[in-house]
Order: C-alpha cells, then structure tokens, then sequence
C-alpha cells in the first residue's frame, strides 16, 4: 500500500529555492562592508525624504521611489553580515548578538518598522501588500545573518503578516504562504526564535502563534500553496515534538487540530457518491484509481497530512488531532456515510473507509479508526457489525466489504481479531468440553491437509481434462490419450524422501549444494516428453509446493506479527470475560494439576451444550447430494444454516446422529487426535436434567422462524442472553477441567516426562498416563429430543463474522467468480493466524465441536456436494471446467507478466487485483485511452470479454441460466485451489518455527 | 553404506478401500535432485498405485487397520514438525540434524555433563522408518559403540524399543527418543541388556565398569575429528578448534543470542498491532501511555 512519507518530501523543498537568484544578486554587492553601508545609507535618505513628506497622498513618484530604493535596500541588508564574520562560521557568532552594520543602522533606525507604517497610512492595496511579502521573502530566505531574533526586523514582519490576515486574493494568499514557509523554515533552523514569536504582541492577540494561525486556514487547499502550507505547518509540528509551550499553543489556542480534522469531513462530503465502474471485478480503490480523482486526491492529501502531523507532532497534539478525527469526522460523517441506505454510497463509502486504513501509517490514527469501526455504534450497531453484515449482500458491496475485511485482517491486530472472531472462541463453548486442552494441539502428521485435500470434488480431478498449461488448443481427450509411456516408468532405484527440510529451515543461502538443486516447481523448461495421466496430475498439482511456500510465508509473517499481542489464545489465557462465565471453571474450583482423566468428567456441560444443536448441527451438510441447491442466503448464524435449507422436510426430525466429516469417512476410527496425549471423548449421555432445561429454554425462543427474519444483532443478543441464563441455571457443579500441558516440560523432572511417554510394553497403568483412547465414532451418539421447531438461539456462536463467512462459503457455487476469489482469500488469511484458539476452529479436524457449531470442514464438505451434483447435472462440465481453467490461467499468465516475482497461483486475489487494468480515475474520468490490460486477457484466454459481459462460459442466450452455469464452473476451479491452500496452510502450521512466536 | 538407505525403497502403500481419500502418494522421487519437482500425491480414480516391494523393516506394519497412506508431503512435514518439536523441547546437550539426502536420517551428537559418562561426546545416527508414524519406532545407532548395557557392543544401536514397544502416532515423538538416548547415560538400566557384559560388570564390579566407561569415552573423544561415518552434507563434523573460521561463528552465536530480535526484524518487517490490556478481553483496554513532557 502507499504509505505516507511525507518529510522525505519536504527537506527539498524547503530550503533553498532561491539559491539561483541569490547567486546572481551577489556580485554587485560584494563591495566592502564599509561602501555597503554607505550606499545603503544613500538610499534611506531617500526614502526618507519621502516619508517624512507630511502630505494627504503619496504621489505614484513616491510610490516607485519607495519600492525601488527598499529593494535596493533590503538586497544589502541580505547580504549585510556581522563583522568579521567569513562565510564559514556565520552561526558561530550567534551567542553575542553580533549582527553586521547594515542591521545595525536598520534596528537603530527602527527603519523596517517605519517603512511599514508609512505603507499602512495611506491605501495600502493588495499589490502593495504582496510586494511587501514578497520583499520580506526575499530578505528572510537570503539574509547571511539570522535576522528574525532581532526585533526591528520581527515586528514589523508579524505586523505585515496580521494586516494580511483576511482573506485575500489568490496572488497575496500565494505570497503569504510562501513567506510563512519561508518563516516555518527558518525557524525550524534555529527554535530559539520561536520564543520570539511567542512573545510578540501582534493583532492576534499574545502568545498566539501568528505563522500559524495564518497557515491553518490553507490546510486543505490544493495544488502548490496548500503543500507549501502544510509542509510548513508540518514543521511547527515537528518543533512542537520537542516543545511543550508550542504543543500546548497549537492545542489550545489555535484551531488547528479542528480545522485539520473538520476538514476531512468537509472534503469528504465532496467524495463521488457512487463509484462507477464497469469492471464486474473491481473491489477496492487503488492508487491508479484514486489519483484521477481530483476530490479524492484533495482527501488523500489532508489524510496524509493528518498522518504526517501525528507522525511528528508532540503528544498532545497527537491526541488532540486523532480525537477530532475520531469525533469531527469518523463519528459524525463516516458513520453515516457507511450507513446510507442506497447501495452505491454503501460501496463507495466501504471502498473509501478501505482505503483510508490502507493509506493510514501511523498507529495512532489508525486506532482511531479501528477504535472507530469496532467499537462506535451507529443506530445501536456497531460498525463492525453492519460491515460483517453487508459480506452478506449483493455481489459488488460484497466485494468491497471483503476487501475491506482483508485490510483489516492483515493489520494483524488483537482488538480486531478479539472482536471479530476470537471473544467467541474464548469460552470455547463450541468444543466439546474433553477437547478443550486440545485446542493447543498441532496436526503434525498431514491429517487435516489430507481431509481437505480429500474434499476436491471428484469432477475437478486431475482424470477430467488436464489443465492446458503448455499447450493450447489440444483437445483434452487427445492431450491424456499419448504419453503414458512416463506414467508406469520404474521407480526410481533410489528413492528416499528428498529432504527438503533444509530448504525449509534454512534460507536459500546456505549451501552451494542447496543453490544447486532448485527447488521451484516452476514449469519444467524442456520437459522431454509428453506428460502421461499421472504426470498431469502432478502438472495439476504442481502448484501444492507453491501454496505450501506460500502458506508457510503467511504463517511466519502473521505468527511473527502477533508476538506483539497481549496474549497466546490457546484456550487457557486469557480467560473468558465475566459476562459470559467460562463454564469450565466455576468459582471456588481452582484449576488443579492434571489429573488422571476420567470418563465422568464435565458431562454436564456437554450434555447441555451438546442436546440444543444435535439435531441440527451433526448433520452432515447436503448429505442428499443432487437435490436442489439452496441458496442458503438467510444463512445468518452458524449452524443455523441447516434449518434454513429447503429440501429438508419440516419436520425431520434425526434423534441420533453421529458426527462424522462431511465424508462420512470413518477418519475417526482410527489413530487418536493429534498432537499431544490428551483426553478422549468419552461416551456421552445426556442427563434427564438437561432435556428439561433445554424444554425450558426453547419456551422463551421467539415464535419466529429463526434464520429467517431475524437481523444477526438482534439473533445475537438474545442468544447471548439465554446463552447466559443457561449457564447460570444449568451447569453450576460442573467440575473444572484442569489444564494439562500439552507435553511435559523438559526439565529435571525429566523422569517424569520420560514415564509418560515411555510407556512399558502393555498395560501401563501404573505409567501416569492412560494411553490415549481412540475415539469411537458410535461412542459419540448423541441423542436428544425430536423437535420440529429450527434451531436455538442457545447454540455456542461462533460470531457473526464467521457465520457470514461460512454462508457464503457455502453459497459458493452461486457467488460470482470474484466474490469467491475475495471470500476464500480471507478464509485463507483467517486460517493463517497462529493463535491455537482460532487455529484449531478452522483447521482441526479432529477436534469434536458441539454439534450445532459447523466447522469449516462441514461447510466445504458441502460444497463439494454441490459442485458434484451440479457437474452430475451438467453434460457438458468437464470441457466448461478446461475453458474455466483455460480461462483463468491465461488471466493469470497476464499477471506474472506484469508482476516480477509474482506467484502463479491460480486462485491469488492479488493477481486478481492486478490484472483488472483500467483504473477507476480512468472510467469515472471517461478517459477512453488505449487496449486495457483486460482486454488482452481476454483475447489471450480466446474469449470476448468486455466490460463484465461476455464471458468464456457465457452462451449467447440465456442469460441467467449462464451465469448460474459459468459461476458453479469457476466455483470448481476456485474451490479446487482453496482446499490446496487449506491444506497447506494447515500442514505449515505443524512446522512454524518455535522462535518466531517465542 | 547404509543399510537402511538401501531399505527404503519405497513405502507401503495400502489401496485405501475408499479411493476418494486415497492421497496415493508415493515415495519415488526423480533421482535428479535438479528436477525434484513436488507431487502432490495423486489422487487417482482408476489408477492402480505403483506398488513397490515392500522393505523388510515395514513389511510387518500395515496390521492396524490404518488406512493411511502418507504421501511424501506428509512425511516431509511430518518429519519437519518433528524437528521442530525437538527444537522445541530444548534438550540440554543434545543436537540433531536431519540429513541432506534423506529426511528420514537425522545426524546427532549427544553431549554427556555429569555422571559415569560425564564428558562423553557420543556422535549416532536416527534411523526413521519410511512408513513412520505408524512404523517401528525410530532407531538410534551410536557411530561407535559406547561400553553401555543397553548398546550393542558390535553395532553401536541404542536398545530403543524398550522404551517405545509399540511407537504409537501423536503419542511418541522423535524428541523423546532423544531424551530417552540421553537419560540412559544418567540412569543406567541393566534389565535385557544388549551388551551383556557391561550389565554384569555394573551390577558386579562398579569400579571395572567405571573405568571401562572411561576408557570407551576416551575412545570416542578419540575419534571425535574423524570422517563422518556418513558421507553427507549435513553430516556433523567434529575439527580441531581453528580461529580463522570458528572465532567468527563464536561471536555470530553470541551476538545474535544477544538480539534475536533484532534478526528477525530484517527479515520481517511485519508488526502487529495490539491495545488490549493483558489478561482483558476487551478491544482498546490497555491504557494509554503518559505524556511525555
């Protein structure tokens, strides 16, 4: 993103704009001091001589004999320098006041001071006025001895600079600024001065910061005056960094930070109200958007301005300048702005906030603004959650949102994170109680990359037409029939694993040896023959390596970037807040050592967290298969979902469920949960007591069908409510579960870690630990009672966010291309986050959760349904899926064209970003220049595509039925490349390194 | 060279009665370094996976009923989580380093500070079974065979499967094999020895035993300077202090214990953000910081 540097910029351009002109003033003036003096002298008398003419009107004589013989004048005095003072040390002789003869005849003469007066006696008129800024400019940037500590110089300047106080003229007000540029620049060369300013009395008033008080009013002016006045403006502040009295002036006796703040929402309000674009993938405002936009330029720049100011600024200003942010913009414009009801402002005003938290650098800022988004209400709502709840929306707000929810889950920061996802995790009401301590646990053995590989729909494997990667237009059926030849070719005689853990552990440095053997899976360059079936399948595949680097990056990164948070998430610290008691610890319980498990233990709680969803959230998602495929937009709450799907008779009523993945795999058959030993799901019963709590609990469920009508807050909050209640009423002995490390610490006890994994042959009972149970898939039957009615509300929620993300990950097959791109690029970005709690959510398939929590593997499970069924549909699937794939592969191509070092991957949103190529500026400016980029992918992808309308896929007629088509092919390829990127997300989370988090 | 390089030809691979969660993958790998392109274990609806014959030492498994067939990318990572969990667990004295060819083969060195074998420096090798986790357990074979009840006089192999009868997956872990190499030079076990005559003396004549301990550590510190019994880049290798080289890698180490963070910092510029007060829940709980004046 374009972050703000804004001094960089201005150390150029502050000092020495007229070092040319200086240098041609010079040589006349370099006669000795003596005959300067005399010559200035000479002139004085002149102007004397008028000045001291008492009479109505100065004659235009006058006038011109004034004019000339001041800059005659003022010419010397720059040049004039203190006795014996060489060129070299001018600031040496600073101490003693020296100042050269000229300065000394002027301060004695009072001479600057009555030249002005006689100016301001008669008509002093605009010209007049800007011929004598522009004289003072030239005296302050010139002069060869500080001249503003020296007060018949200084008075009269402030007095000159309070006349042209008002609003003025273009040609004065361009003058002025540069004088107080001028002024700003000098002063920040020597502070000292600005005690001077401060002690003047002006017209102002006292202690009044004149500079600047005349600066502020051009904050936000565009082109060169509003730059030359905020960079000088920019200087105070950077003085006031280490100057407390500036600071305390600029907070409390000037307007600034108002000004600065107010301003934004003033130039806010003359943002485009509807971002027209015709791109039907256009999402988020780039910089190649905005800079065509002159509104939105102006904005930028104060933005940036604020964000400079904040930079350098002292602390109070700082915190002055981010609360009338927060309470003269964010609140009483942006808050609305985001709450209009067309759609079009909805997408520009999301599209700006996104770029807004893009372009903001400085932490302070940008915690007013996420303070802003998390935590303001607008209508009793937070921010945050109207933003959750438009994900939800059509296709384009959609895509902004999730833009914007990308921004924000790559600042990597706690409160965001808290509030999104982690404050509903931290009760870890959504695992069954067993499987708290084994929300810490790492997949160590592939098992979760292995199940989400396993999810690849059957249709989109590799047997269906390969991906025409090197070649064009070979038909499918020709491109798999040659080449077997490699397929079946012997093993290698030395296989091994080709430790490639050294390319992982250490960089690419390392070696000669490591250098020598390339470890890209690029294209093979020459690759001898034609690739056999199984060779496609690797070509398919070839990307895996990619998405693994790629996954591992990601972790690093976020995992590196979180040891900045104030705590791990694993599900022990830090606790769940008090309004919603952390059920496994009720007071006076202290959480003891670990202690041999038993079977007995918390089966309160799970009876009761278990009996509310267990008709609803065991299901396996599309079980049927080719049945209609709902839309699943009323999908607001998780695990709600299932209720909401037609298909399913009202009524159906599944007393016993087991749960399984989505493939109804027996992987729970075998092998114990990963990672460390733990305890085991025990078989669960539910207590009589906990039906009739539950009987209870669904009188008070409001008579409406839940899913339906009911907004996420309102749904939310009653949840919370009887989430409450139930915890009160329901589970109040239930005993704590003590935490167990996940292994034991290495350390003198090492007997005793060494007897608890060691375990003698059979029958170590007395070994400490019981080995771990293998879970029973029928042991986990639960049983509850029928009921018709949906699901209720006192189901463990996982968060708004989540849900939404889970709906319209479910609703994939429907979502356009591009909301699919966004949507499982942030589900990716969520998945990489390292923190055990929320980890383990997405990424743990092992991990029992209550059954009316969905897991992510639940929903893609039923995607894959969905697009099994639709290609089951769908005669002609796999050649739409080859143009699919064709499709976006040479769109991709396009971008590694343009991005050196770019990642190939098919599926990247970034790429997807990229190569949308007309810019914003562009289209709302109707500039009609020159072959888009776009347009080039489509001629190379062979297809019409223009302006969002003629896709590869798309049949001339028909239109609504193509696009339900087009998006459920491209759902394919997508949802094929997400669970690549699950998976290697998953399986790089096993290898993070244990230094970047420590 | 290495008699179980020459084991692992190939993996077990069982046909998973489902084929959709067949992840076939397969153990072959091109023998050219250069192209050793990544495969994603294929997922092969009528293909009949290659079968391979099977290597001795995995021919028993496969009775547990597992389904699994783990493909490289599982066993690399696999491995790699290992390693990293044993970088975790920190164990005094005790280096490992998986081999360049194979990452199945890790290279270590134990270091003995206390006790009979106190200044022991004892280089061995672990052997991982391809089939690992379900297989055997791993094997641990000292380059020399130290005088020790529970190592093999000829073969130098650390009796490991004592400790681990039945290697069983998310249980064990490849660290505490190293543990286990370690502790039995502080606790010295007797029962079943390998090295009959060590158990003996140690139960009959400590003093002989003692001595013959110092002579066997002398023996290895001996013989510390020589070629790795295994040829490979990664092997660890024992030389003669030399400052040229080792002074720099000296003070590398310590200044960068000094500043980890520092380190990372180049290579990551990342940060996040956080203002949550620790031990709260709360978004924007932690106060603010006084104003400087």
């Amino acid at each position: 993103m374009e972050r703000m540097s804004w001094l960089s910029k201005l150390t150029p351009r502050a000092g020495g704009q007229r070092a040319p002109r200086s240098a041609s003033l010079q040589p006349p003036v370099t006669a000795d001091p003596e005959t300067c003096l005399m010559v200035f002298k000479n002139h004085w008398a002149q102007v004397l001589r008028i000045l001291e003419r008492r009479g109505s009107k100065p004659a235009p004589d006058d006038l011109s004999a004034v004019r000339n013989n001041t800059y005659q004048m003022l010419n010397l005095l720059a040049e004039d320098r203190p006795w014996g003072d060489g060129d070299k040390d001018r600031s040496q002789g600073d101490g003693d006041m020296a100042c050269g003869p000229i300065l000394e005849f002027v301060a004695a003469e009072n001479l600057l001071e009555r030249l002005l007066c006689w100016h301001l006696q008669g008509d002093f008129t605009e010209e007049r006025k800007v011929e004598q800024l522009k004289l003072y400019e030239m005296l302050i940037s010139q002069a060869r001895q500080p001249l503003l500590r020296h007060k018949p110089v200084l008075t009269p300047l402030l007095r000159l600079l309070s006349v042209c106080a008002e609003p003025a003229s273009a040609p004065l007000e361009n003058s002025l600024v540069l004088l107080l540029n001028q002024l700003c620049v000098s002063v920040a060369r020597e502070p000292a001065i600005l005690e001077l300013f401060f002690h003047s009395h002006t017209d102002q008033g006292p202690a009044n910061l004149i500079i600047f008080s005349l600066l502020i009013p051009f904050i936000h002016h565009e082109g060169a005056r509003g730059q030359q006045a905020r960079d000088a403006l920019l200087l105070i502040m950077a003085m006031s960094a280490s100057n407390r009295a500036v600071a305390q002036s600029i907070t409390d006796n000037s307007y600034f930070c108002p000004v600065l703040a107010t301003g934004l929402s003033a130039l806010y309000s003359s943002l485009p109200r509807k971002i027209e674009v015709r791109g039907d993938d256009w999402h988020f405002l780039r910089r190649e958007d905005w800079i065509g936009v002159s509104s939105l330029v102006l904005f930028m720049n104060s933005l940036e301005f604020c964000n400079a100011v904040i930079q350098v600024a002292h602390p109070l200003v700082q915190k002055q300048l981010v609360d009338y942010v927060h309470n003269g913009f964010l609140v009483p414009v942006m808050g609305p702005a985001l709450h209009k009801t067309s759609v079009e402002e909805m997408i520009a005003s999301t599209a700006y906030l996104d770029l807004f938290l893009r372009s903001v650098s400085e932490t302070a800022l940008l915690k007013t603004f996420l303070r802003f988004v998390l935590l303001h209400r607008h209508d009793n709502m937070t921010i945050l959650d109207t933003l959750v709840g438009r994900i939800n929306s059509n296709s384009r707000l959609c895509m902004v949102s999730l833009s914007l929810f990308r921004t924000l889950l790559s600042l990597n920061c706690e409160d965001v994170m808290l509030q999104l996802v982690l404050r509903y995790l931290l009760p870890c009401s959504h695992v069954m109680l067993s499987q708290k301590r084994a929300v810490r646990d790492l997949d160590i053995y592939g098992k979760t990359a292995a199940k989400f590989l396993s999810l690849i729909p059957r249709c989109c494997r590799p047997e269906s037409p390969p991906l025409p990667r090197e070649r064009d237009e070979e038909p499918p059926s020709r491109a798999r029939g040659h080449g077997s030849p490699g397929a079946d070719a012997p093993p290698a005689p030395k296989p091994s694993t080709p430790s490639r853990l050294s390319f992982f552990m250490r960089q690419a440095s390392v070696g000669p040896a490591e250098a020598a053997a390339p470890r890209s899976p690029g294209p093979p360059a020459g690759s001898p023959s034609r690739p056999g079936p199984r060779d496609e399948v690797a070509e398919l595949d070839r990307n895996y390596l990619e998405y693994l680097r790629d996954a591992r990056h990601s972790i690093d990164r976020c995992a590196w970037a979180c040891r900045v948070w104030s705590a791990p998430y694993d599900g022990e610290d830090p606790r769940a807040p008090g309004p919603t008691p952390d059920p496994d610890s009720p007071p006076g319980q202290p959480p003891g050592p670990p202690t041999p498990r038993t079977k007995k233990r918390g089966l309160p709680e799970e009876g009761v967290r278990e009996a509310p969803g267990g008709p609803l959230g065991g299901d396996e998602p599309s079980a049927g298969g080719p049945g209609p495929e709902p839309r699943d937009g009323g999908t607001l709450v998780n695990g709600a979902h299932g209720a909401a799907e037609p298909g399913r008779p009202e009524g159906d009523v599944v007393v016993k469920k087991v749960r399984r993945s989505p493939q109804g795999e027996g992987e729970g058959s075998r092998g114990a949960p990963n990672g460390a030993p733990r305890a085991q799901p025990p078989g669960w019963e539910p207590l009589p007591s906990v039906d009739s709590l539950l009987e209870e609990l669904l009188a008070r469920v409001p008579a409406e069908p839940p899913g339906a009508g009911v907004s996420i807050e309102t749904f939310t909050e009653e949840l919370r409510e009887i989430e409450a209640e139930m915890q009160n009423g329901g589970v109040g002995g239930a005993p704590a579960t003590p935490a167990e490390p996940p292994e034991p610490p290495l350390s003198h006890e090492e007997e005793e870690a060494f007897a608890s994994f060691a375990a003698l042959p059979e029958g170590d009972a007395g070994a400490g630990r019981a080995p771990p149970r293998p879970p029973d898939p029928l042991a986990q039957v639960v049983a509850s009672p029928p009921r018709a009615v949906g699901p209720p509300p006192s189901q463990p929620f996982t968060g708004p966010f989540v849900s939404v993300l889970f709906g319209k990950l479910e609703n994939m097959p429907h979502n356009s291309l591009y909301v699919n791109f966004l949507l499982t690029g942030l589900v990716a970005q969520l998945a990489c986050y390292p923190q055990p709690l929320l980890r383990s959510f997405l990424l743990n398939t092992n991990m029992v959760f209550q059954p009316s929590v969905k897991s992510l593997l639940q929903v893609l499970g039923s995607v894959k349904n969905k697009i099994e069924s639709f290609a089951a549909s769908q005669e002609d699937f796999p050649a739409l899926l080859f143009k699919a794939k064709k499709y976006l592969i040479a769109r991709g191509r396009l971008d590694w064209a343009e991005g050196p070092g770019a990642v190939p991957a098919l599926r990247r949103t970034d790429s997807l970003a990229r190569s949308r190529k007309p810019s914003l500026g562009e289209l709302l400016l109707r500039h009609a220049n020159s072959p888009t980029r776009a347009r080039h992918a489509a001629q190379l992808a062979l297809q019409g595509l223009r302006d969002g309308g003629l896709h590869p896929l798309a049949p001339p007629a028909r239109h609504g039925e193509a696009l339900r088509v087009r998006n459920a092919v491209y759902c394919a390829v997508i949802f094929s490349e997400f669970l690549k990127e699950l998976a290697a997300i998953a399986q790089a989370h096993a290898v993070t390194s244990p230094f970047l988090t420590e | 060279m290495n008699p179980f390089w020459s084991m692992s030809t190939g993996s077990v691979r069982k046909r998973s009665d489902t084929e959709e969660k067949t992840l076939s993958g397969e153990l072959r790998t091109s023998p050219l370094r250069a192209s050793a392109k990544k495969q994603l274990p294929s997922i092969p609806k009528n293909a009949v996976p290659i079968t391979k014959p099977a290597s001795p030492a995995t021919s028993s498994q496969s009775t547990n009923g597992t389904h699994a067939s783990y493909g490289p990318f599982y066993l690399e990572y696999s491995l790699l989580a290992e390693f990293t969990l044993v970088v975790k667990q920190k164990l005094p004295g005790v280096y490992v380093q998986p081999s360049y060819r194979s990452a199945l083969m890790w290279f270590g060195v134990i270091f003995i500070r206390h006790g009979l074998y106190q200044d022991g420096v004892f280089k061995f090798t672990v052997y991982i079974p391809d089939n690992y986790p379900d297989g055997d357990c791993p094997r641990l074979v000292f380059d020399l065979p130290v005088f020790h009840p529970l190592v093999d006089p000829v073969s130098g192999e650390l009796d490991v499967k004592r400790a681990f009868a039945k290697w069983r997956r998310n249980h064990n872990h490849i660290w505490q094999v190293l543990m286990y190499a370690r502790r039995v030079f502080y606790k010295i076990d007797t029962s079943s020895p390998l090295n009959p005559e060590a158990a003996v003396l140690y139960e009959k004549d400590v003093q002989l035993f003692k001595s013959k301990v110092v002579d066997s550590v002398k023996l290895c510190s001996s013989h510390l300077f020589d070629q790795p019994k295994i040829e490979d880049p990664y092997a660890i290798i024992f030389s003669p202090w030399n400052p040229a080289i080792h002074d720099e890698a000296r003070e590398k180490m310590l200044t960068q214990k000094k500043k980890p963070e520092d380190q990372h910092c180049k290579s990551m510029h990342v940060s996040g953000l956080s203002w949550v007060k620790p031990g709260s829940v709360q978004p924007f709980s932690k106060e603010e910081k006084t104003m400087p004046t």
